[in-house]
This record gives C-alpha cells, structure tokens and sequence, in this order.
C-alpha cells in the first residue's frame, strides 16, 4: 500500500494487485496496471488473449495513458490509440513471421481498457474516466455502489466485448462504444479498477449485498493472493488475470 | 459433389466446400495463435467420401485421422498469396497482403457411402475420447449432398452421439446441400416441417445446439431457438458457410466472420 500526498487537502490511498491465471506464470498475464502520481492517472487494461502481441498492447496503452495529460474526450483518445497503434504495428515491420502469425498481426491486438483522472485541487475530489471494453471503474461510497462503467451489472459480462484496437481501420465502429464520464467524490470514497473477472466478481457481490470494498486493505498481499486464488478455483470468479487497483479518498489531517 | 449449386453458376459444389473448410481451418489456426504460437486449443479432422471413406489432408499431415491444430498450422499444402482491399480508417482505401493457406483440394464422386464415413468417424472420436476423456465434447460437422447409398444412418448416427466426455455428449450436426431450388429449412425444432423421410432420419441424428451455438447464430443473424437441432437441409452457399462459422463457434467466442472473403457471387 501507498500513500500519495496530492493536495493539501487530499491524500491518496493505493493498492493494487496483478494476478495471472490460475497455473500460469506472470510473464503470461495479459493485464496491466499503471499509475503515475503526478498527473494524478491510473489505467487498467486486458489484452485479448487471442490477439497478435495482447500483453505488449495492454502494457503499451496503460503505460502511456498515464503519462498523458489528455485524451478524456473521445476525439482525442480516438487519435491517441489510432497513434499508439500505429507504433506497435510499425514495431512488427521487418519481423520474419509464419503466415498465420503474418495474419494475426494484420488484424492487429486488442485490450479492454479504462483510465481515470482525479482532480484533487478542489474542495471537491473528482473524477473523469474513459473506458472501453469490460474492464471498469467501480466508485463505492460508505461500502455502496455509487457508480460502474462501462458496465454495472454482472450479467453483462460475455466474451466478446468491443475492446481498444490497434488498427484504426477498426475504430469507426468500434470507438461508438467509448464510455467517457465523470464523478465527484467524498471523503472516504474508495474508486476501483478491475479487469473483467474482478470487476464481475466484484458487482455480483454487491447485487447480493455481500461486497466490503474495504477487504482489500485488511489483509497483505500474500493473503489477498491466495484468497484469489481459492475464488478462482472455487469457480467463484472466473479463471482469468485480475487486475485490481484501489484508490481511496481520504482527507487530511492537519 | 460434382455439380454445380443451383443457378447459372458453373462452380462445382465440391469446390466450393473445400474453399469453406480451409477458411474454417484458417480461422481455427487464428484462434488458436497467440502472437508467434499456435496453441493447441483443437484437435482437427476431416473426412470425405465418395468413392472412399478417407482423411482429406495429404502431404505431410497425410494418413492422420485427427491432427492438433499447430500441426495444421504448420503443414498447408500451399499457401496463396493475394491482395484485399480494406478501409484505412481515415476514410481511404488501401490494399494489404492477405494469406490464403490450402489443406484441402476438391474431389468428387458419385457415391455416398454415409454409413461407411460415421463409421469411421466413430472410431476417431473413440479413440481420441479415450486420451481426453475430460476434454470439451467433439463435434462433428457433416455436410452431405444427398442420401446414404449404404443403407440408413439412423444407428451409426445415435453411437455417435452416445459418445461424449466429461463435459458433456458428443455434438453431430449434419448439412444437407441441394441442387435443386428447394426451399432451404435451417435448424428447426421439430421434425414436422421437413418434407420426406430422407430429411427426417438427418434431423433425427442431429443434437440440440447448445446455448452457446444459438449465441453464435444469433450473431450470425441466423434463426435458431432454444431445441433447434443442428440441422440442415437443401442448403445453399450461404447456409454451408454459417453452418461451419457456427459449428465451430466453441464457448461463445464471435463467430470469425469470413463469408465476405469469398466471392459468393460466383456461386449463385
């Protein structure tokens, strides 16, 4: 856990959490999770298992997004992926391939994605967000869902969202589905980001009335990873990489 | 399969089934390669008869009944090389390479020894059901142009899907392609619709599609219900392509649509 000082009324708590599948390696995990303080962004991202370079892509858009300081309206997040993708694909240029991976890379990766903005200068926290696929944002207050997007209901889940892809060629259609939103917060708030699975998991619990956002804080890392794991091989969340980061809002003491 | 589809098209039928089966094949190597990798996600094999009952791949994958897809990635017979025209996303439109892999060339005869192919088929699946006995239940996707000429495959059908794993029976879904301008009948629930006795043993021998299979329809903007057998008969062009993009559309994945690939207007 860490602590981030981000105004003089407001300090940040983090914590987060990057798990590959149940019997597979870290290499292997196609989440990522990136954060950078000083511009107050946190992005969570899911490459497509099937895609050409998934983890490269995920890693790519989550690191990058991060350091931005725009591309919270769809116009410019539209141009930014459309740049983005363009550096993975060039990055394959001169590779000797077999003609199926030849083909993959033509169709390019993809990743779910959503990416947060906190103002914290004001005497009311905020958030703007911008997603795409099924990875999300949940926003909790007083251990309630206040808010979750781009979906919110755990039935929404299925194995084909519309996701970030690298090739432009796809965006026409595919950026239609870019949820871009905003949110105040309170002290004490807490603001997930989860892939898929998680995020699923996490929204069936609250529709049960069985979900303490708080939990993530009360155990260390090793138990929170054996705890996921016994959810996974269990059935009770899906086996897939997890990525989760909390984020809460708390006011400072003077 | 010698003739040609109904119309004024002189494209034979067994041409354009095996065009089908490579794209299916293509789009079952894609799914399963992760960036320079092939996992072995499936296990593939594809029987003709005609003349014989025999495994259609040949060179290096020849004489394998069932072969894991990496190998089938690895051993085409020829790979074509051509140009598509796509959009650029900004409007345009470029020209990219495109890859066109051939494990199958056409072949036809006159016969149709049904009960002969199940047969073997029969014993494939066994065989592979006793090294994975926990494995997602195979299936089986028959395309037939006309009736047995060995007798009925009522029984051989009904082993076959008494077989299964783990997870769940066998799947056997058949296609009935037609000459003639018939009116097709695409997956129906009960047999009541289907004109002759001919119709009726198919469906008979035909599985439910399960859930995941009507998801796939339904993308496909096929009509499918819940107890839509896998079925069906006097099939066309288009029929032959959804029948193989949804048979092959395991655990809810999008069906990898290729129909625009080919040329349909060549067929019609």
């Amino acid at each position: 856990m860490s602590s981030a000082k981000q105004s003089a009324t407001w300090d940040l708590q983090l914590r987060q959490l990057l798990l590959p599948k149940l019997d597979h390696d870290a290499s292997e995990c196609e989440d990522a999770i990136a954060f950078d303080i000083h511009t107050a962004r946190f992005a969570v991202t899911d490459g497509a298992t099937e895609a050409f370079s998934a983890r490269e892509w995920a890693s790519k858009l989550a690191e990058h997004w991060v350091r931005n300081e725009s591309t919270l309206t769809l116009e410019e997040f539209r141009k930014w992926v459309a740049t983005e993708g363009r550096e993975l694909h060039d990055s394959w240029n001169g590779l000797t391939l077999s003609w199926y991976s030849e083909e993959k890379a033509r169709t390019g990766s993809f990743a779910a994605f959503v990416g947060i903005e906190l103002d914290l200068k004001t005497a009311t926290p905020s958030w703007r967000a911008i997603a795409l696929g099924d990875a999300c944002l949940i926003h909790c207050r007083g251990g309630a869902l206040l808010k979750s997007l781009p979906l919110s209901r755990s039935e929404s889940f299925n194995s084909a969202p519309v996701l970030v892809a690298s090739n432009s060629a796809l965006h026409e259609s595919t950026m239609q589905s870019v949820v871009v939103d905003s949110g105040n917060c309170e002290n004490g708030d807490v603001l997930l980001l989860m892939s898929d699975a998680a995020a699923a998991w996490c929204l069936r619990r609250f529709e049960d009335g069985d979900f303490d956002a708080d939990f993530l804080t009360a155990k260390d890392d090793e138990e929170l990873r054996r705890f996921f794991d016994e959810e996974r091989q269990a059935g009770r969340i899906r086996n897939d990489d997890l990525a989760i980061v909390r984020i809460e809002i708390k006011r400072r003491i003077n | 399969m010698g003739d040609s589809f109904s119309g004024d098209s002189a494209r034979k039928k067994a041409e354009f089934v095996s065009e089908v089966v490579n794209h299916t094949l293509h789009d079952l190597v894609i799914r399963c390669t992760k960036t320079e990798e092939v996992r072995n996600y499936y296990h593939v094999s594809v029987i003709g008869y005609g003349r014989t009952v025999s495994t259609c791949f040949s060179g290096p994958l020849a004489a394998r009944d069932m072969v894991p897809i990496s190998e089938v990635a690895d051993f085409p017979l020829q790979v074509k090389s051509s140009y598509k025209r796509v959009s650029d996303g900004a409007g345009s439109w470029v020209e990219i390479p495109v890859r066109y892999p051939v494990w199958i060339h056409p072949a036809a005869d006159g016969k149709t020894p049904m009960c002969e192919a199940l047969i073997r088929v029969k014993d494939i699946l066994q065989r592979w059901l006793a090294q994975h006995p926990r494995g997602f239940p195979p299936t089986i996707l028959h395309l037939t142009d006309g009736e047995s000429s060995d007798g009925d495959p009522d029984e051989i059908g009904r082993q076959i899907m008494s077989l299964g794993t783990d997870d769940g029976p066998v799947l056997l879904f058949n296609c009935h392609i037609s000459t003639r301008r018939s009116a097709k009948i695409e997956y129906p629930t009960e047999e009541t619709s289907l004109p002759d006795g001919f119709a009726r043993s198919l469906f008979a021998i035909s599985s439910r599609l399960p859930t995941n299979f009507l998801a796939a329809a339904a993308q496909l903007g096929v009509h499918a219900l819940e107890g839509s057998r896998g079925f069906v008969f006097n099939g066309d062009p288009s029929s032959i392509v959804q029948f193989y993009e949804i048979g092959t559309s395991l655990t809810g994945m999008t069906p990898y649509k290729w129909m625009d690939d080919i040329d349909r207007s060549e067929l019609t």
